[in-house]
C-alpha cells in the first residue's frame, strides 16, 4: 500500500473546495462550468480512493459513469451558455436573474 | 294480521292520492280546463269521501289496519335499539277513519263552495287556487293516515306550506303575503320543537309508530313508554339519555311535540297567526279552521294520547293552555268588527276547549268536539263567505244588518251553526262542549293535589268562556242578519247560487244533528242506555289506541299513569245534569245579553262603553306588538351579537390565518433572488449547518 487513503481524501476535499469557491465567487458562466467539473472530479477521486481501499471495483465503475455524466452535463451547460450569450450579449450569470418572484 | 286484509284498507292510499292527482292536474292543465280545474278537485275529493266512508264502515265492522307502505331507510342505532326503520305507513283505526271522513267531506264542500266564491266572482289564478286546495287536502289526509310520527311531521309541514300558499293567494295586495309569512313563521317556530321531539322519540324508542297491529313484532312508542314506566307489563326496548328519569324525559319529549301542536292549533302564545290568516279566501279559511291545518294539532295529541297520558305534567300544561286560550280568545272575539275576525277568534277558543278536554283526560270529549266543531265551523265560515259575496267583499258587520230576509238559506244555516257554536241545546256544539266541561269538572274534583287544582282552574276558564262565546256569536248573528240595513250594499245584496247554498245546507243539517251521536247527559239519565255511540265506536279494535286503554276504568292509563280520577259529588246523574245546566245557562245568558244589546233595529257599538278595555281587546292584548317587541328587542340584539361573534371571532380566526400566511409569504419569497450563486451559497450553508448539527449531536467534539 503505497499511499494511505487519507491523502486522497485531503486532495479530493481541496479540489472540491476550489470548485465551490469558484461557483460562489465567479460571475463568468464558463468559469462556473469549470468549477462544477472540478467538484465532480473531486467526487471521482473519492470513488477511486475508496475502491482501492476496499479492493472493490464498484467505485471505479461509478467513476466512469460520473465522467460520462459530466460530459453530458457539459454539453447541456455549453448549450445554456450559448443561449445566455445570445440573449444577454455576455456570459455573466448575474445578468440572468429574471426567474424569481 | 290474521285473515285477509279488507279491500277498503288496500284501497286506502287512494284516499290521499286522489287529491294529489287533482293537484297535479290543476297545476298542469288547470288553465285549459273549464272552471280553472275545479271539477278535477271536486271529483277527487268526492272519490276520497267515498273511499273514506268505505274505510269508516270497514272500521266500524271491527277491523283496523297498520301497514308499512314504503321504507326509505333502515338505520343501525348502534345500541340496544338495533335497526331503526324510517317509513311511510298507514294506521286506520276509528280515530283516523273519523277524521278522514270529516276532512274529505269538508274538502269536497269547500271545493263546491269555491265555484261560487271564486269562479262566479271572476277571480284570476284559479288553477293555482285549486292546485293549492288539492295539495292541502292531500297533505291533511296523509297526515291523518300516518302510522308514525316522522311521516306525520312531514305532512304536518306540508300542511303548513299549503296554508302559506293559500293564505297568500292574493299576493298582489299588501295584507295576504304578510299574513301568509306570519302564519308560516309562527307555526314553524312551534314545529322546530316538534322536530326535536320527533328525533328524541326515535332516538329513545327506535321507532315512532303510534300503534302496531296485535301480533306484529314491531314496537310502538306509546306502548314501550308505558312499559318503561311499569304501567303495563312486559320488557321495553328503550334507551334513556344517561342519568335521566324516564318520567321526566317523557314529559320533555311530550312538551317538545306539543310545541308543534300549539303552533298549528293556534294555542296561546302562538295563536297570533290565525286571525291574520283571514286575509286568505274565505273557503280556504273554512278548510284551514274546520278540517285541516288547525285541526292537525289537536288531532296529533289525540293520535299519540297514550304517550301524553304517561306524563301528568304535560297533561296539566295542555289543560291549562287549552282552558286559558278558550277564554283569552273568546274575550277578543267580543269586540271585533269583521265577521271573519269573530270567527277566527272563536276557532282559537274552540280548539282551546279541545286541548282542555285532552288535558283533562276527556279523549272522547275532545274527539267529539273536534268533529262537531269541524261541521259547525266550516258552516259558519262558508256562511260568512256567502254573506261576503252578498256584501261585495265588505266584511265589516257594521255595514250589514237586515240580511235575514234577503238570504234566508244563509241565515237559517248560519243560525244553526251559531247555535251549535254557542252551545245551545240540542245543537251539536252543546253536546260536545258540555262533555268537555263535564270531563274537566269531574276529573278536576277527583284528582288530588296540584293536578286537580290545575284542572279546576282550566275548567273555570272554560266555563267563563262559554258566556263570551254565546255573546260574540249572537252579536255577530244579530249585527249581520237582524235590524235595519246599515249600508246600500246591505239593502241590495248580491245573490248567491246553488253552489253556495248546497254546502251550507249539508253542513247546517250536520251542525244541527251531529251531536246526537254522543249524548252523554241523556245516556246517563237513561242509566247507561248505550247511546254514547261515539264513545263505543272509538273503543276500537287496536288495544293501544282504544278508549278503554286510554281513559276508561281503573286499569286505564288515565288512572294508572296520569293519576287522574273522576269524582261525581252529586252522583253520576246529578253531576252530569248540573254541569250541563250550568254551561247551558251561561251560554243562554251570553246569548240573551247579545239579544238585548244588538237585536234592535239600530244597534249601537256597546263595546265602546268598555273604554280602555275595548282598545286592549281590539288590539288583541297587544300580543302582536309584544311579539314584534320580542323579535326586535330580544332576538335581534341576540342575532347581532351572534353575527358579531361569527364575523369577529370565527371569521377573524380564519382571516387571521390567511393574512399571516400572505404576509410571511410576501417576506420569505425574497429569498428567491434569481441568482444561481445565491442558491449555491444557500445549499452550501445548509449543508454546513447539517454537518455541524450532526457533528454536535454525533459527539465529534
Amino acid at each position: 500500500m503505497a499511499v494511505p487513503t487519507e491523502y486522497y481524501l485531503v486532495l479530493s476535499a481541496g479540489l472540491f473546495c476550489i470548485g465551490l469557491a469558484g461557483i460562489l465567487t465567479r460571475k463568468n458562466a464558463l468559469m462556473f462550468l469549470m468549477s462544477v467539473e472540478l467538484m465532480l472530479n473531486a467526487a471521482n477521486i473519492n470513488f477511486v480512493a475508496f475502491s482501492l481501499q476496499w479492493g472493490n471495483l464498484t467505485g471505479q465503475t461509478f467513476a466512469l459513469f460520473t465522467m460520462a455524466l459530466a460530459a453530458a452535463e457539459v454539453a447541456v451547460g455549453i448549450g445554456i451558455i450559448l443561449v445566455l450569450y445570445r440573449n444577454f450579449g455576455d456570459v455573466d450569470v448575474t445578468d440572468a436573474a429574471g426567474m424569481r418572484w | 294480521m290474521a285473515g285477509t286484509t279488507p279491500f277498503a284498507f288496500q284501497f286506502a292510499p287512494a284516499i290521499a292520492a286522489l287529491p294529489f292527482v287533482s293537484f297535479l292536474i290543476a297545476l298542469a292543465f288547470g288553465d285549459r280546463m273549464p272552471k280553472g280545474g275545479a271539477f278535477a278537485g271536486i271529483l277527487a275529493t268526492a272519490g276520497s269521501l267515498l273511499a273514506s266512508l268505505w274505510v269508516f264502515v270497514t272500521v266500524s265492522g271491527g277491523s283496523a289496519y297498520v301497514q308499512d307502505i314504503h321504507t326509505w331507510t333502515i338505520l343501525d342505532a348502534g345500541n340496544a335499539l338495533g335497526d331503526i326503520n324510517l317509513h311511510f305507513g298507514l294506521l286506520l283505526d276509528p280515530l283516523s277513519a273519523m277524521m278522514l271522513v270529516i276532512v274529505s267531506l269538508i274538502a269536497l264542500l269547500v271545493h263546491v263552495f269555491s265555484l261560487g266564491y271564486m269562479n262566479d266572482e271572476g277571480e284570476t289564478g284559479l288553477p293555482r287556487y285549486y292546485a293549492g286546495l288539492g295539495l292541502f287536502t292531500f297533505s291533511m289526509l296523509s297526515f291523518v293516515m300516518a302510522d308514525n310520527l316522522l311521516m306525520a311531521f312531514m305532512f304536518f309541514e306540508l300542511v303548513g306550506l299549503c296554508s302559506f300558499l293559500l293564505i297568500g293567494f292574493w299576493f298582489r295586495e299588501d295584507g295576504p303575503p304578510s299574513a301568509a309569512k306570519k302564519a308560516f313563521l309562527v307555526t314553524r317556530f312551534g314545529d322546530y320543537f316538534f322536530l326535536i321531539g320527533v328525533v328524541g322519540i326515535i332516538a329513545t324508542f327506535g321507532t315512532s309508530r303510534f300503534a302496531v297491529a296485535g301480533d306484529a313484532a314491531a314496537a310502538a312508542f306509546p306502548v314501550e313508554a308505558a312499559k318503561v314506566l311499569g304501567v303495563t307489563e312486559g320488557s321495553a326496548t328503550a334507551v334513556m339519555p344517561a342519568g335521566m328519569d324516564p318520567q321526566l324525559w317523557f314529559t320533555i319529549l311530550g312538551l317538545l311535540v306539543l310545541g308543534g301542536v300549539v303552533g298549528k292549533s293556534a294555542q296561546f302564545p302562538l295563536h297570533t297567526w290565525l286571525p291574520d290568516a283571514m286575509e286568505g279566501p274565505t273557503p280556504v279559511s273554512a278548510l284551514i279552521h274546520a278540517a285541516t291545518m288547525v285541526a292537525a294539532g289537536v288531532f296529533l295529541v289525540a293520535r299519540m294520547y297514550g304517550f301524553y297520558l304517561l306524563s301528568p305534567t304535560a297533561l296539566g300544561i295542555i289543560a291549562l293552555v287549552g282552558g286559558f286560550t278558550a277564554l283569552f280568545a273568546a274575550t277578543m272575539g267580543v269586540v271585533k268588527r269583521e265577521i271573519k275576525q269573530v270567527l277566527a277568534y272563536s276557532t282559537i277558543s274552540q280548539y282551546g276547549y279541545m286541548m282542555l278536554a285532552l288535558g283533562a283526560g276527556g279523549y272522547v270529549a275532545a274527539t267529539f268536539h273536534l268533529m262537531t266543531h269541524a261541521f259547525f265551523k266550516a258552516l259558519l265560515f262558508l256562511g260568512a263567505g256567502s254573506v261576503i259575496i252578498a256584501m261585495h267583499h265588505n266584511e265589516d258587520m257594521w255595514d250589514m244588518g237586515g240580511l235575514k230576509d234577503k238570504m234566508p238559506v244563509t241565515y237559517w244555516t248560519f243560525l244553526f251553526g251559531s247555535l251549535a257554536l254557542a252551545g245551545i241545546v240540542p245543537f251539536s256544539g252543546f253536546w260536545s262542549k258540555d262533555e268537555v266541561l263535564y270531563e274537566a269538572l269531574i276529573h278536576g274534583l277527583g284528582t288530588a293535589g296540584t293536578q286537580g287544582t290545575l284542572l279546576l282552574v282550566a275548567y273555570a276558564f272554560g266555563l267563563l268562556a262559554v258566556v263570551f262565546t254565546g255573546f260574540y256569536t249572537f252579536r255577530m248573528v244579530f249585527l249581520t242578519f237582524h235590524g235595519e240595513p246599515r249600508s246600500d250594499t246591505a239593502r241590495d245584496p248580491h245573490g248567491v247560487r246553488w253552489n253556495v247554498k248546497g254546502p251550507l245546507v249539508v253542513l247546517g243539517a250536520l251542525a244541527a244533528t251531529a251531536g246526537f251521536v254522543n249524548m252523554v247527559p241523556v245516556d246517563k239519565l237513561l242509566g247507561g242506555a248505550g247511546i254514547d255511540f261515539l264513545h263505543a265506536w272509538l273503543d276500537g279494535p287496536l288495544e293501544a289506541t282504544s278508549v278503554h286503554y286510554y281513559t276508561d276504568g281503573s286499569g286505564s292509563l288515565l288512572y294508572e299513569a296520569a293519576a287522574i280520577k273522576g269524582a261525581t259529588p252529586l252522583g253520576e246523574i246529578g253531576t252530569v245534569l248540573v254541569s250541563a245546566a250550568v254551561s247551558l245557562a251561561l251560554a243562554l245568558f251570553g246569548s240573551l245579553l247579545a239579544y238585548r244589546l244588538y237585536a234592535v233595529p239600530e244597534p249601537v257599538e256597546h263595546t265602546e262603553k268598555l273604554g280602555a278595555a275595548k282598545d286592549v281587546l281590539y288590539n288583541n292584548y297587544y300580543q302582536d306588538e309584544f311579539q314584534v317587541f320580542l323579535a326586535e328587542r330580544v332576538t335581534m340584539p341576540l342575532a347581532k351579537a351572534a353575527d358579531r361573534f361569527d364575523q369577529g371571532v370565527i371569521d377573524g380566526a380564519v382571516n387571521g390565518v390567511s393574512s399571516v400566511s400572505l404576509f410571511s409569504g410576501r417576506r420569505i419569497k425574497r429569498v428567491q433572488t434569481g441568482l444561481v450563486t445565491n442558491y449555491a451559497l444557500l445549499l452550501t450553508l445548509g449543508f454546513l449547518v447539517l454537518v455541524i448539527a450532526m457533528a454536535v449531536t454525533g459527539g465529534w467534539f
